[in-house]
């Protein structure tokens, strides 16, 4: 009795956080599939089964094609960004290229922006991106650059593409500062061996910072795609998803099947397929990280 | 338990039973959701409710407020989560014949037409709020959309009111030719562009066939299939692409490019009554500034009398628990007394017959309450008229059009394929 008593005590412990979990995460998650199984709308008490109707709808809507180009390319941009550049960033500043004080500096101004809320951030570069008036139309028009001008948020080829940028300079930094941590773990005498054997920066870093952080770069890459396939508040700040479509994604289509065209049923169907997504993608993580530990 | 025990138990409990019920009959809440939290506006409600409240003690007047965009987001999702609010904004035509079709409104025809309170709002200005002949809401205020203009800038230029659109466009032209932005235009939100799109259709398809398909009830081989919503959209398309709007109009605000005309900046802008109270003090105002309805078309078939514009109300939720106080509260709100002060207050027409008088509005408001008075019809905000998906692509095809990657024939025939299936789903 007393033995069967103290195992169940481990069980006990974390049992309130497994009920959060299902009420909060995967009791909604089970209750969209089942939604986008109907077709209803917020506005009338009315559900009717669909069974894969929804589905159907989603494969053949040519929008949902876009968004999903769109994510993906939000994904190989933010990883080349926030997993690629932001290593590169960080091995700079953890080689003692600059001095401690600068380096404190450069850390912090460039982590600031991840602390900035998402809608100031959209609001902040709409106003940047504004045709004209805007800093970055005032600064090409000054340095007589107009013909690179372009209205960034209105024109269908450089809608997306801006916003992406505005992404990257809000999250650089961030995974930046994670990958610096992670730098910090690679022992110091290591490093002091290769520079006795006369290794330059540029081959320290490729021979031993990259392969020293290979399982944080295989969390940070996985972590970065997940976001790109979420991403919605930025995105709605800035251009809610257009102009015609041209920045729309998951995210955006999703609150937009829900929010303006009342098809919730629909929309269920979507978020059931960014969840599918994204599981494969922690799969592949999964999978990648036993293979090396 | 002991007798005693379970006797002072039974005390406790039947005395709170008796004062949670004594309250219940004291004090009735009722919840009021509006789409006007601007300093200026929410006051207004503020003190409506105060007021509301110290004549009715026994009621309680819990208020919110969201503004214009996010309030599409916030009612679908009260609607979804069955947490209506008892009085609860909307606009008129389709949007508000939603709530009633899905059983949210509560049908006030007998209240409204049973009493006096039929007398307070024109039949025009109620019309919008009808559903299968029922009546299921109360306008606040009617609105309407002017072409505004500076009138320093026009004089400057030798240009005179145009009196069709033919001279509209060559006035547009003669601002180009003078260096003088013409029109300015903000369609980053592109409800913008709607208000342009819908006047034209209202101008140039015969209005039955317009109400039929916005309604889905033209037959299928027909809807949205009439020449002159091309020709529409081709006359959008063609003020964009002579280049009589201000550039990057599809990442423009609607708000900065008020911001410019009232600078003195543009010439015109297409604004809406409601709006011009926000050009006192600016440098537009000492410029000087009129407005003219948008010209129409000689050989137009549609109705050129119609002026862009709707009336802006509030439902009743068809589930409040207390739709008598509800209906008080409204029947305040469009009080004579309470429908000068909004507009003293607020600078917006409000629908209350009487209420726009030389005390409470400035000559412009009258003027275009007079102007709107006199149209043979109002062709309600497409956006809010057409069904929401058709609308949805409506929409987005105009930023198309401005971009120049779809072709009119192209958005209307989408429009076309949205509309048949919304009609498919409807069971039509």
């Amino acid at each position: 009795m007393m033995a069967i008593q103290h195992r169940m005590v481990p069980y006990l412990f974390v049992l309130p956080a497994i009920i959060l979990l299902l009420v909060f995460v995967y009791g909604p998650a089970v209750e969209n599939v089942i939604y986008s199984l109907y077709a209803w709308s917020s506005m009338s008490p009315d559900w009717r089964f669909v069974g894969f109707g929804n589905y159907g709808e989603l494969f053949a809507n040519p929008i949902f094609w876009t968004a999903l180009l769109n994510n993906i390319v939000y994904a190989v941009v933010s990883v080349l960004f926030q997993v690629a550049f932001a290593l590169g960033l960080a091995a700079v500043l953890q080689a003692g290229v600059f001095g401690p004080r600068l380096r404190s500096f450069f850390r912090t101004t460039l982590f600031l922006p991840s602390i900035l809320p998402v809608t100031v951030v959209g609001l902040l570069w709409q106003l940047i991106h504004q045709p004209t008036i805007g800093l970055i139309d005032q600064l090409l028009y000054t340095t007589g650059l107009e013909s690179l001008s372009h209205v960034w948020l209105g024109e269908e080829r450089t809608a997306l593409i801006a916003v992406v940028m505005v992404s990257q300079w809000q999250w650089t930094g961030y995974m930046m500062a994670l990958f610096m941590v992670a730098i910090a773990a690679i022992p110091r005498d290591l490093y002091e061996a290769l520079e006795l054997e006369g290794a330059s920066k540029l081959q320290t870093f490729r021979h031993l910072t990259v392969p020293g952080v290979r399982e944080s770069t295989l969390i940070f890459t996985v972590i970065t795609i997940f976001g790109a396939f979420k991403v919605f508040d930025i995105v709605w700040v800035m251009t809610a998803g257009g102009p015609n479509h041209a920045s729309e994604v998951l995210g955006t289509h999703m609150y937009r099947s829900a929010f303006r065209d009342d098809v919730v049923g629909y929309a269920s169907a979507v978020a059931t397929v960014i969840f599918f997504l994204t599981i494969s993608v922690g799969y592949v993580q999964l999978k990648l990280q036993r293979d090396h530990g | 338990m002991k007798p005693r025990k379970i006797a002072s138990a039974l005390l406790i409990s039947g005395f709170s039973l008796m004062a949670l019920s004594a309250q219940a009959f004291a004090e009735v809440t009722i919840s009021f959701l509006h789409k006007w939290p601007e300093p200026q506006n929410l006051a207004y409600f503020e003190q409506a409710v105060k007021a509301f409240e110290a004549s009715h003690p026994n009621i309680k007047v819990k208020m919110e407020a969201v503004a214009d965009e996010p309030y599409k987001d916030k009612i679908r999702v009260l609607m979804a989560s069955d947490q209506v609010p008892d009085v609860y904004f909307s606009w008129s035509g389709e949007f508000g014949k939603k709530f009633a079709r899905g059983g949210r409104a509560l049908d006030i025809t007998d209240a409204v037409y049973g009493s006096d309170w039929t007398a307070v709002f024109s039949e025009a200005s109620m019309g919008p709020f009808k559903y299968k002949d029922k009546l299921y809401g109360v306008p606040i205020n009617v609105d309407s959309k002017y072409m505004l203009y500076n009138k320093k800038i026009f004089a400057d230029n030798g240009i005179a009111e145009p009196k069709t659109f033919a001279e509209f466009v060559a006035a547009c032209q003669k601002l180009k030719d003078a260096g003088v932005t013409p029109i300015a235009f903000g369609n980053q939100y592109p409800w913008a562009a709607a208000h342009y799109i819908g006047d034209l259709f209202g101008k140039l398809v015969p209005n039955a066939t317009r109400l039929a398909d916005y309604e889905l009830s033209s037959p299928a081989d027909t809807i949205y299939t009439d020449p002159g919503y091309v020709e529409g959209l081709t006359k959008f398309k063609e003020l964009n692409d002579s280049g009589y709007f201000n550039r990057g109009s599809n990442a423009l605000s609607h708000e900065i490019a008020r911001g410019s005309f009232s600078a003195g900046r543009t010439a015109m802008m297409y604004l809406e009554l409601v709006e011009f109270g926000q050009l006192k003090g600016t440098k537009l105002e000492q410029d000087g500034w009129d407005f003219f309805a948008l010209p129409g078309f000689p050989d137009g078939k549609g109705d050129q009398g119609l002026l862009t514009g709707a009336p802006d109300g509030f439902m009743v939720s068809a589930k409040s628990g207390h739709p008598k106080e509800a209906l008080e509260f409204l029947k305040f709100l469009t009080s004579p007394e309470q429908g000068a002060d909004y507009v003293k207050m607020t600078g917006m027409t409000s629908a209350v017959i009487g209420s726009v008088t030389k005390d409470t509005a400035d000559a412009a408001t009258l003027k275009g309450l007079d102007v709107l008075n006199k149209a043979s019809g109002l062709a309600l905000w497409i956006d809010t008229d057409m069904d929401a998906r058709s609308t949805e692509v409506l929409l987005a095809g105009s930023q198309a059009i401005l971009n120049g990657t779809e072709t009119p024939e192209q958005v209307m025939a989408k429009v076309r394929e949205t509309a048949l299936a919304v009609k498919k789903d409807r069971g039509e």
